[in-house]
């Protein structure tokens, strides 16, 4: 294949663009040029020199053979992507430059072709101080298969390895005296072994010689580092450090008998599998990652494999998917059903028939009034009851489901410290008391680690709880049986279970896979049956169809029917009623609430609050500054009961991910990159699964706690570990791997960690949307934009979808897509160094980062104005001007590489991404120039410089502009380049135009369309200048003291600000509602809130006592208790704020 | 046209001289309205183009004179958060106070035409509020007197110590007792908010007597400071 970096096309304009097309045509060439001449081969595939100066041979002719022998030639230096310069001579000016580079004489390459193999450039190099190239010799050295050189000491070698930090003294010795036999037998000792020698006169340095080996796969960067722990590992040996540093260059002539040529072919497969920067994935690769462990151990995660197979037997991740696979089995339902022009429900049938036999006076109590009715179906111990389903023998006994069929012990492995891993459990777990309490600790080390997934109420009487580890449940309980895991089971009884769901209605929403939440609304309505009788007869029938039991709780929302499963379990069904919820959630523990975990309810307890009923008392507003704004509004209507979520059969989701927290054992960085990029993958399968892109990457690392033990006790678990979590914001989402794993690459260097300490890598991808114009999308399961599209049901009302009317354009776009990725053909994780690495990803930022803005005329000083240059003051007016015409038309620049050095601000409205196909700037043909806002941003040279395809691609866009309009493209990754002298401007105006004006979505604004005005347009909220128009703003001390001074934004109402507007918009909302709604209310109760904090106490007073007219006088009684709670909690605030209450009279 | 910044020297002296100026007019309108002294004493004046009433006893005007006299250095370095005016009863328990709330919103820069007349509005408006304040408060018991207090910003005290003018008359830190009220309500008269200043006055109202205070703001130290009062 081709590695052609993206990267590079990131870096700068328009040599990117050239240098993308002359390696495309170096690509197109190459094979033409191997059928000429038969003798081809790929001996320096991997490798990429430019050719530097006067050579013999010549360029050309080493062009040739770079094409013949698979490498590549490159006419420009990228330092990112040239592997090899080749010279004969070079100033001294350009040596310090190229410090760091290989630089090769071009002999290597006649003389590798020669040998048929791709020789050590060792003894090529053209001048022999470069760093970097002793450490290749030394990679090359450390990198060998130990059994060649080292041949009867191979495994106290890989001892040394995994005990680097102990050494064991008899296993050195043998070591040792291995080694200077061949010290001896070879004069010219090589650095490995030289260093082994010095590991033979003192242990200390058997740890310096451990870092060598396990370096072997690092970069030659890291030389540096590795010299310098050697030497801090052993002071008193500096002069044998030097003689071996002058020992780095061995000439292969004078190297007898030590497996030379297996040396120089292991280097240079190497030096070609790291080029690549997926050594992982070739065959040499893995056996070298095998090698580099210590046998009997796995591969330590770093394996491209084993991610997918870790996934695919991991039982958390299994379980995880199902319910995807559930709620994707309920939309097939619905889907069916809508196609089949109505379901036949054969369990209501059932009911029916139920109370037309018994139709008796009970039954007819059915519930009038149409009040919301959710239902919580749960499993009981879903695992067990599958598991003893056909095991009559083990029920009513304790039982456990866990991966451990023994007694419950296993051998203790070295390096593991499980008793202090027990303390720090122990320690944490204190608000638990039944964990690991008690004395009988003593053996506790040779206990059991598999955790139990599920265990039988018989067991939990016992004290065993879920997740507890097998070996100290058997200790609690020693009658527990374990039950293996049985997967195949768990699904046919799950899938029975949402198929009895189904056979009653379809407004079912997949929880897990044993547990789904019914909207029985509807359904209680239309057979007239009581919610008991509902839950009584799908439990039976759950009963019936698996076997299992199966517990309800229902309530008139979600939240309750959740609380009311908990006092229904076990196998049983409790209603929550509305007049005793107040009640119940009062003594529910705050932890009870969905959401409120761990942390979040030591933070409660922090708070003095352990129940809903003292969550109560806390103040909206308390919450939302302990909590943020969301979460604390959350709060504050769970813990009264208040769930307005609807049960939906198709759920957004919020993140992809994967995380990885077993059997993660780097030791060096290369695994951890490639580690990262093989996630990466996993992350795109995934989102590609679900037809998803999203723009914020977090990656998620456990490192071992400082002291913890190295090994856990758990084998192959992570131990004791800090969490660190590190994310960033695409300016595009994706979904492409590699570009993910670039971001996570960069976040994972950010974090500085140190890779053999890291237990646990996870990748999250956030804030997502769908992925339209996906050319595969076709799928039943695909990206809910693309079903929104099929289904038409919901037109695009959403900004971020594209709508369906543009078919033709989007296509378009797919294709242009398409060519552009196949150019920019990403290869992350491809840097040669290690420690270069961390500026990759930056290019990725400017690579993204495409948005320029234009603020609105008010906010741009005139003189400023007039002192640009005149092309750009017209697009400056110009986009005014479109902005004023068609306000929701996005007009587009191409910003040409050429022209990036001078400062215009484009023609675009606000913020907008910047898209190249739909005006894109084309100057051949002449009568489209005067239609093109972007004339003077348009290179020529850069179009032509193009490749065809995307000129054709441009061509084509262009001609479509017409109805290509009103695109905010998102899946774009034409490379569209930020102006970086625009950059300063652009931030100015960005501090400005961060309007701090509150226009988040409303009910109240829904509400009223008609009501939401301009009032809540920046300019109110930039109070100065628009006020004054008299007033002179000079561009240069406005971000000064913007900055200084953040501007508190005014609170609003709906987006209403003037007292007049919000009297308006409480009188509609009064008058035209019979009964508020509960978000409506809380906005009100924000906005006064707001007002408080912003210490308008004269309009707080107004709006109140508006209300209370309003309200008080309504006939409905709701809305005086509307009233009287709103008051409430604005006088809790303002309470808290001015020590006293307000006087309403 | 003169255009002044918050970076010029005397910005802060134009708002702070405005500010007090309007709170001394405001002082003796309160003390007018809730009949804190005989009527006799006043004079009718007037003051941003409205009527207003001012004591012309001397002791009372030079108490108040000096007591802003030292809040304008305050004001001026934004330190002052509230100007209270307290007004007690014969045993000295607060039974109203009339809160005067100073922030200074960020701006940007001020030009003296706009300026003037848009602030005169705003102060005028305050001033016809007070003057009808007592339409929506309580009587005072007879016999009351008053203080004034200030809240400052979190270390402005320890400077205020340095600054001539307040050494020449000295603040105390204020009781406990005449800064707390209890079961107090709140009563919102009138915000201003202008580009130089943000005067929120409200008004705190305790059933049983009555006081009034004046408080310039912040969130830390709720340090009051209390001037004597000499009537």
């Amino acid at each position: 294949f081709h590695p052609l970096p993206w990267r590079q096309r990131v870096a700068g304009g328009y040599m990117a663009a050239k240098i993308s097309k002359l390696e495309e045509q170096f690509q197109k060439d190459a094979p033409r040029e191997k059928q000429k001449d038969g003798t081809s081969s790929c001996i320096f595939s991997g490798v990429a020199i430019y050719v530097n100066g006067y050579t013999d041979p010549s360029a050309d002719e080493l062009r040739r053979l770079m094409m013949l022998h698979g490498g590549q030639f490159h006419l420009y230096y990228t330092r990112s992507k040239t592997t090899h310069i080749i010279a004969t001579n070079l100033p001294n000016r350009k040596i310090q430059d190229l410090k760091g580079e290989k630089v090769v004489r071009p002999e290597w390459i006649t003389d590798s072709i020669k040998a048929g193999r791709q020789l050590s450039y060792v003894q090529y190099q053209l001048y022999t101080k470069q760093k970097g190239l002793n450490y290749s010799s030394v990679c090359a050295r450390g990198k060998q298969d130990p059994s060649s050189i080292h041949e009867p000491s191979k495994p106290s070698l890989n001892h040394l390895q995994s005990d680097s930090i102990k050494p064991q003294p008899s296993h050195t010795q043998t070591l040792s005296t291995e080694v200077l036999k061949s010290t001896h037998a070879n004069h010219k000792a090589n650095f490995t072994e030289r260093s082994n020698h010095q590991g033979s006169q003192d242990t200390l340095l058997t740890n310096g010689y451990v870092h060598p080996v396990n370096a072997a796969l690092k970069p030659q960067d890291s030389f540096a580092e590795l010299q310098s722990l050697i030497s801090t590992a052993s002071p008193a040996k500096q002069p044998g450090l030097h003689s071996m540093q002058k020992d780095l260059h061995p000439k292969p002539t004078s190297n007898p008998g030590t497996s030379a040529a297996p040396q120089k072919g292991n280097l240079h497969d190497q030096t070609r599998v790291r080029l690549n920067g997926s050594y992982h994935m070739t065959p040499n690769s893995s056996t070298l990652a095998d090698s580099s462990n210590p046998p009997g151990r796995s591969a330590a995660g770093a394996e491209a494999g084993i991610i997918s197979e870790f996934f695919s037997r991991s039982r958390l991740h299994h379980i995880s998917t199902w319910r995807n696979e559930f709620s994707e089995y309920v939309n097939a339902l619905q889907s069916r059903s809508r196609a089949a022009g109505g379901a036949v429900f054969s369990g209501q049938e059932k009911l029916k028939k139920l109370r037309a036999n018994c139709s008796s006076g009970s039954l007819m109590a059915a519930p009038q009034v149409r009040q919301s009715c959710i239902l919580h179906v749960d499993m009981d111990c879903f695992f067990v009851s599958v598991g003893v389903r056909h095991r009559p023998d083990l029920k009513g006994k304790p039982v456990a489901v866990t991966s451990n069929r023994g007694p419950g012990r296993v051998a203790q492995r070295p390096g593991a410290n499980p008793q202090l891993e027990f303390q720090y459990y122990q320690r944490k777990q204190q608000q638990r008391p039944l964990f690991f309490l008690n004395g009988v600790d003593l053996d506790l080390a040779a206990l059991s680690m598999a955790e139990i997934a599920s265990c039988s109420y018989e067991a939990r009487q016992a004290g065993v709880r879920n997740g507890m580890f097998f070996g100290r449940a058997k200790q609690l309980c020693p009658d527990l049986q374990s039950v293996p895991y049985d997967f195949q089971a768990y699904k046919e009884v799950a899938l029975s279970m949402y198929e009895t769901l189904a056979s009653y209605t379809h407004n079912i929403e997949a929880l897990s896979c044993d547990e789904a939440l019914v909207d029985a609304t509807n359904l209680l309505v239309e057979l007239g049956v009581t919610s008991d009788d509902l839950a009584r007869a799908i439990r039976e029938d759950i009963k019936e169809k698996t076997g299992c039991t199966a517990s309800v709780g229902m309530g008139s929302n979600i939240l309750l029917a959740r609380m009311a499963t908990r006092k229904a379990k076990p196998n049983g069904q409790y209603f929550l009623r509305s007049e005793e919820v107040d009640d119940f959630i009062r003594g529910q523990p705050v932890s009870s609430l969905p959401g409120v975990g761990r942390s979040m309810s030591s933070k409660l307890t922090s708070l003095g609050v352990s129940t809903c009923g003292d969550l109560q008392q806390l103040s909206i507003s308390r919450l939302q500054r302990e909590f943020g704004p969301r979460t604390g509004q959350t709060l504050f209507r769970f813990c009264r009961g208040l769930d307005d979520r609807p049960v939906r059969s198709e759920k957004e989701r919020k993140s992809v991910s994967a995380e990885m927290n077993y059997n993660i054992r780097f030791t060096q960085v290369e695994e951890a990159e490639s580690f990262l990029t093989n996630l990466s993958m996993e992350v795109q399968k995934r989102m590609e699964g679900a037809g998803l892109r999203g723009r914020r990457i977090t990656l998620k690392v456990m490192v071992r706690k400082p002291g913890a033990p190295v090994e856990p006790a758990k084998y192959g678990g992570h131990g004791i570990c800090d969490n660190f979590a590190r994310s960033v914001l695409l300016a595009q989402p994706t979904d492409s791997g590699q570009l993910i794993a670039a971001e996570a690459i960069k976040l994972f260097y950010a974090m500085k960690l140190d890779v053999k300490d890291m237990r646990g890598v996870g990748l999250q991808v956030q804030q997502l949307e769908g992925s339209y114009a996906d050319p595969s999308g076709q799928g039943p399961s695909r990206g809910r934009s693309i079903k929104d599209l099929l289904l038409a049901k919901q037109p695009a009302h959403s900004p971020r979808k594209d709508p369906p009317a543009q078919g033709r354009s989007s296509v378009i776009r797919t294709e242009f897509f398409k060519s552009s990725l196949r150019l920019s053909d990403p290869m992350p994780g491809t840097s040669k160094g290690g420690l270069h690495h961390p500026h990759t990803p930056n290019h990725v930022r400017t690579y993204l980062n495409v948005s320029i803005e234009v603020p609105s005329p008010s906010q741009v000083d005139q003189s400023v104005l007039e002192a640009l240059p005149v092309e750009i003051r017209k697009q400056v007016e110009q986009s005014w001007r479109h902005r004023e015409e068609q306000p929701s038309t996005s007009s587009h620049l191409s910003t040409p590489p050429r022209t990036s050095s001078s400062p215009p601000p484009g023609p675009s409205l606000g913020t907008l991404v910047l898209q190249l196909q739909n005006q894109p700037g084309q100057p051949c043909t002449t009568g489209i120039i005067l239609e093109l806002p972007d004339v003077s941003q348009v290179d020529p040279e850069v179009f032509a410089a193009l490749p065809r395809e995307l000129q054709d691609e441009l061509c084509s866009a262009y001609r479509n502009k017409g109805n290509a309009q009103a695109q905010v493209g998102k899946k774009n990754p034409f490379p569209q380049l930020k102006q970086p002298a625009v950059g300063k401007l652009k931030r100015r105006y960005k501090k400005r135009n961060a309007s701090p004006a509150k226009k988040g979505p409303s009910p109240l604004k829904k509400l009223f369309p008609g009501n939401s005005p301009a009032k809540s347009s920046p300019s109110k909220t930039l109070p100065l200048p628009l006020k004054h128009p008299g007033l002179k703003v000079s561009l240069t001390d406005v971000p000064e003291t913007l900055s200084k001074f953040n501007p508190r934004p005014v609170p609003t109402l709906a987006g209403a600000y003037e007292f007049s507007d919000i009297r308006t918009l409480l009188h509609e909302w009064v008058t035209s509602i019979s009964e508020p709604m509960e978000e409506d209310i809380l906005q009100v109760v924000k906005y006064c809130t707001e007002l408080v904090e912003d210490k308008d106490l004269e309009k707080l007073y107004l709006v109140i006592k508006y209300m209370k007219r309003l309200m008080q006088q309504s006939s409905e009684s709701v809305w005086s208790m509307a009233f009287d709670f709103i008051l409430d909690n604005v006088q809790v605030v303002v309470q808290q704020t001015y020590g006293s209450t307000l006087k309403i009279t | 046209m003169a255009t002044l910044t918050r970076q010029d020297l005397n910005f802060g002296q134009v708002v702070a001289d405005i500010l007090c100026e309007f709170l001394e007019v405001a002082i003796h309108l309160i003390l007018y309205v809730r009949e804190i002294y005989p009527s006799g004493i006043f004079q009718k004046r007037k003051k941003y183009n409205v009527p207003v009433q001012m004591s012309c006893h001397p002791e009372l005007n030079q108490y108040i004179q000096d007591t802003l006299h030292c809040v304008k250095p305050l004001i001026q370095k934004n330190e002052a958060e509230k100007v209270v005016m307290v007004i007690m009863d014969k045993e000295h328990h607060p039974v109203e106070r009339f809160v005067f709330e100073i922030s200074q919103p960020p701006l940007l820069s001020i030009s003296s035409e706009t300026l003037l007349s848009h602030v005169e509005q705003l102060l005028r408006a305050m001033i016809l509020k007070i003057s009808v304040c007592d339409a929506v408060l309580d009587n005072n018991p007879p016999g009351c007197t008053f203080t004034l207090l200030v809240h400052t910003r979190e270390a402005a005290t320890r400077n205020m110590e340095k600054v001539q003018v307040i050494k020449d008359f000295p603040w105390i830190v204020a009781d406990e007792q005449e800064v707390h009220m209890e079961e107090a309500k709140l009563i919102p008269l009138k915000t201003m908010t202008s580009d130089i200043l943000k005067v929120s006055h409200s008004q705190l109202f305790c059933t049983e007597s009555q006081v009034s205070w004046l408080q310039l703001k912040h969130r830390c130290s709720r340090i009051s400071l209390k001037s004597r009062c000499k009537t």
